[in-house]
C-alpha cells in the first residue's frame, strides 16, 4: 500500500487578472506527506499556503501540476478522494442558527455517520475544543474564538483519514489553542494526516513533525523545527537594536539577519561577551535568547513572519 | 507514524448525506420566522388591491400568488447558497467530504422549501376554498409548483456562484426574480396581456405555469397548442435548469 498521504509535485497555480495582471500564486510547488503526519506550511500573509492546502483538498484547480492524495490522482479525479477529507477553511463560520452541538452532529450524519456515532464523536470534540458549557448555545451568541473552536470540533469529529485545516487556531486564546493542539496530536495517533497551514510559529513548533516554510509561492525550505534551526548557524541569537552602525562588525561573529532596525547575529556562547561589549560601547540595547523558528525563518525568507508583503 | 492503516469504507452513493442536510438547512432555516412569515408579503399585498380594485380577477391573483411563492424559494437558495459560500465558506466543508456537490445543492433547496412551504399551503388552501379548485386544477397545480421549484431552486443556485460579494447579487436578484415574477401574467390573467405576446410569454415558467392552472380550473380558454406549447416550455425549463444545475454544482466545487 502506498505509504503517502498526500503527494504533491510542481503544482503552479496563476490567477488569470481580470482588471490587472496575473498573479502566480504558486510556482512549482512538490511535497510528500506520509500516513500519520503532522506537518506545517509556515509562511507570512499571502505567501500562498491556502492556495496549496485549496487545491490539495481539491476545492482549487491548479494551472498545472499533480496531486495525488492516498494514491489517487486528486486533480483527474476529485470526488475519489473528498471521502477521504475534512477542511477547516480560513475564516470559516459555523451556522449562526446553530448550537454548536448540532453543527458537529449534523456535518457528521451529512457526511454518512449513523446517529449513534455522530453523537458520541460530536460530544467528544465539543470536549476536548473546551466547548461544552456552551454546546447548546446558538452559534451566534458565541464569541469568535468560540466560533472558530466550533469549526475545528466539526471537522476533527470526523477523524478523516486527512485533514486540512487553515489557520485553525486564528482568534483563540493560548490555552484554547493549546487545547486544539492536543487534539491534533490525538487524532495523528489515531491515523489521520494533518496538513495546517499558520503563521504562528510557536504552533508550527509544538505541533509539527515536519514544516514547510513557504514565500511568494514557493517552498523555501524543510524539515523538523531542530533542524530548521540549526541550519541558522549557532544556538544563540543576540540581537541589536537599531545595529545598523555596526553590523560589519557583528557579521564577523556569524551569520546577521536584519529585522526592521533589528540586527540579529547568529552566535554561540563563545563570542557572547564580545558582541555584548559592542554593542555597549555604541551604546545600543541588546537582547539574548536562543534561536528559534523566527531567526530560521528570517534566514530563509529573508524577512520576518510578521511583515506583509 | 501510521503508514499501514487501511482507508475506512465509504459509501458510493451521490446522495450520501442528503436527508441529514435537509435537516440541517430546514433547521437553520426556521430561525428565521419573520423572513418566513413576510415572504408572502408582496402576494399579500396584491391580493389586497386586488380585492378591494377589481375583484373579478381575485381568482387569478390567488392562484398566481402560489406559483409566485413557489418562484420565490429559488431567491432564497440563491441568497443561503451565496451567504454559505462568501460569508461562512461552509460551501468547503461539504465540497471536502462524501457529500456530492449535488446532494449539496439538492439538500440546500429542499431544506430552504420545507421551511418556507407554510406561505405555499396557506395560499393553496386559501386557492381551494375561494377559488375553488376542482381536483384536476389541484393535481395540475401541484404538478406546476413541483416544475416551478425545480427550475427556480436550480437557476438559483447558479446564480449564487457568480458573484463574489453579497452585495452585488442583492440587486440582481430582485431585479431576475420580480422581472420574471411579477411582470408578466402571474397575478392578473393572460388575456390582459398585449395579445400578440401572449404565446411568448407562456414560454416562461411563471406565467406559463399559472396559465396552465388557470386553464385546469376553466379560469382561461386557451388554444391547445398554447397549452401544450406551455406545459412543455416548463418542464424542458425545469430539466434543463435542474442538468444544468447538477453540472454546475459540480464544476465549481473544484474553482478554476
Amino acid at each position: 500500500m502506498n505509504s503517502d498521504a498526500l503527494r504533491a509535485d510542481s503544482v503552479r497555480k496563476i490567477y488569470r487578472g481580470r482588471n490587472g495582471p496575473d498573479i502566480e500564486a504558486l510556482s512549482g510547488v512538490s511535497l510528500r506527506i506520509s500516513r500519520g503526519e503532522r506537518i506545517s506550511l509556515l509562511g507570512r500573509n499571502g505567501a500562498g499556503k491556502t492556495t496549496f492546502l485549496r487545491i490539495a483538498s481539491t476545492l482549487l484547480a491548479p494551472t498545472s501540476g499533480s496531486v495525488e492524495i492516498f494514491g489517487r490522482d486528486a486533480i483527474a479525479d476529485p470526488e475519489s478522494v473528498r471521502p477521504y477529507l475534512a477542511v477547516v477553511p480560513q475564516e470559516g463560520k459555523p451556522f449562526m442558527h446553530l448550537t454548536p452541538r448540532e453543527q458537529a452532529y449534523s456535518y457528521l450524519r451529512a457526511r454518512g455517520f449513523s446517529k449513534e456515532t455522530a453523537q458520541s464523536r460530536a460530544d467528544h470534540a465539543l470536549e476536548q475544543m473546551g466547548l461544552t458549557e456552551v454546546a447548546d448555545r446558538l452559534s451566534i451568541t458565541l464569541s469568535g474564538g468560540q466560533r472558530q473552536r466550533t469549526m475545528v470540533a466539526t471537522v476533527i469529529a470526523t477523524e478523516a483519514p486527512l485533514l486540512f485545516l487553515d489557520e485553525p487556531t486564528i482568534g483563540m486564546d493560548p490555552f484554547a489553542r493549546r487545547g486544539v493542539w492536543e487534539s491534533f496530536k490525538e487524532l495523528t495517533t489515531k491515523g489521520s494526516t494533518i496538513l495546517l497551514t499558520t503563521h504562528y510559529l510557536d504552533e508550527a513548533e509544538a505541533l509539527s513533525q515536519r514544516l514547510y516554510i513557504v514565500d511568494q509561492g514557493r517552498l523555501l525550505a524543510e524539515g523538523t523545527a531542530d533542524q530548521l534551526k540549526h541550519r541558522v548557524g549557532g544556538t544563540l541569537r543576540v540581537s541589536v537594536v537599531s545595529g545598523d552602525g555596526i553590523s560589519q562588525q557583528l557579521a564577523t561573529f556569524g551569520p546577521i539577519v536584519r529585522d526592521g532596525d533589528t540586527v540579529h547575529v547568529i552566535t554561540g556562547p563563545g563570542d557572547l561577551k564580545e558582541i555584548l561589549a559592542l554593542a555597549a560601547h555604541s551604546n545600543l540595547t541588546t537582547t539574548v535568547g536562543p534561536v528559534t523558528l523566527e531567526e530560521a525563518f528570517l534566514r530563509v525568507v529573508g524577512r520576518s513572519i510578521h511583515d506583509e508583503f | 507514524m501510521n503508514s499501514d492503516l487501511a482507508l475506512p469504507a465509504v459509501s458510493r452513493s451521490r446522495w450520501t448525506g442528503l436527508g441529514a442536510f435537509i435537516g440541517t438547512e430546514l433547521r437553520v432555516q426556521l430561525h428565521e420566522v419573520l423572513s418566513i412569515a413576510t415572504s408572502v408579503i408582496v402576494q399579500a399585498v396584491f391580493l389586497v388591491f386586488v380585492a378591494v380594485l377589481a375583484r373579478e380577477y381575485l381568482s387569478y391573483t390567488l392562484l398566481g400568488a402560489v406559483v409566485f411563492s413557489t418562484f420565490q424559494i429559488g431567491q432564497r437558495v440563491q441568497n443561503e447558497s451565496a451567504w454559505i459560500r462568501i460569508d461562512h465558506k461552509l460551501h468547503q466543508l461539504y465540497h471536502a467530504s462524501p457529500m456530492t456537490p449535488e446532494a449539496y445543492f439538492l439538500g440546500m433547496s429542499v431544506g430552504i422549501l420545507l421551511a418556507y412551504c407554510l406561505p405555499i399551503v396557506v395560499l393553496f388552501t386559501a386557492s381551494a376554498i375561494l377559488v375553488p379548485l376542482t381536483v384536476p386544477a389541484a393535481l395540475v397545480l401541484v404538478a406546476v409548483l413541483g416544475a416551478e421549484f425545480v427550475f427556480t431552486a436550480s437557476v438559483g443556485y447558479m446564480i449564487s456562484t457568480w458573484f463574489q460579494n453579497m452585495r452585488s447579487i442583492w440587486p440582481y436578484s430582485t431585479l431576475f426574480f420580480n422581472f420574471f415574477g411579477v411582470l408578466p401574467p402571474v397575478f392578473y390573467p393572460l388575456y390582459l396581456f398585449p395579445q400578440a405576446l401572449q404565446p411568448w410569454v407562456l414560454l416562461l415558467p411563471t406565467a406559463g405555469g399559472t396559465a396552465l392552472v388557470e386553464e385546469a380550473r376553466g379560469l382561461l380558454s386557451l388554444p391547445t397548442a398554447w397549452v401544450v406549447l406551455a406545459a412543455v416550455a416548463l418542464v424542458v425549463a425545469a430539466i434543463l435548469a435542474f442538468v444544468g444545475a447538477v453540472y454546475w454544482a459540480r464544476r465549481i466545487s473544484r474553482e478554476r
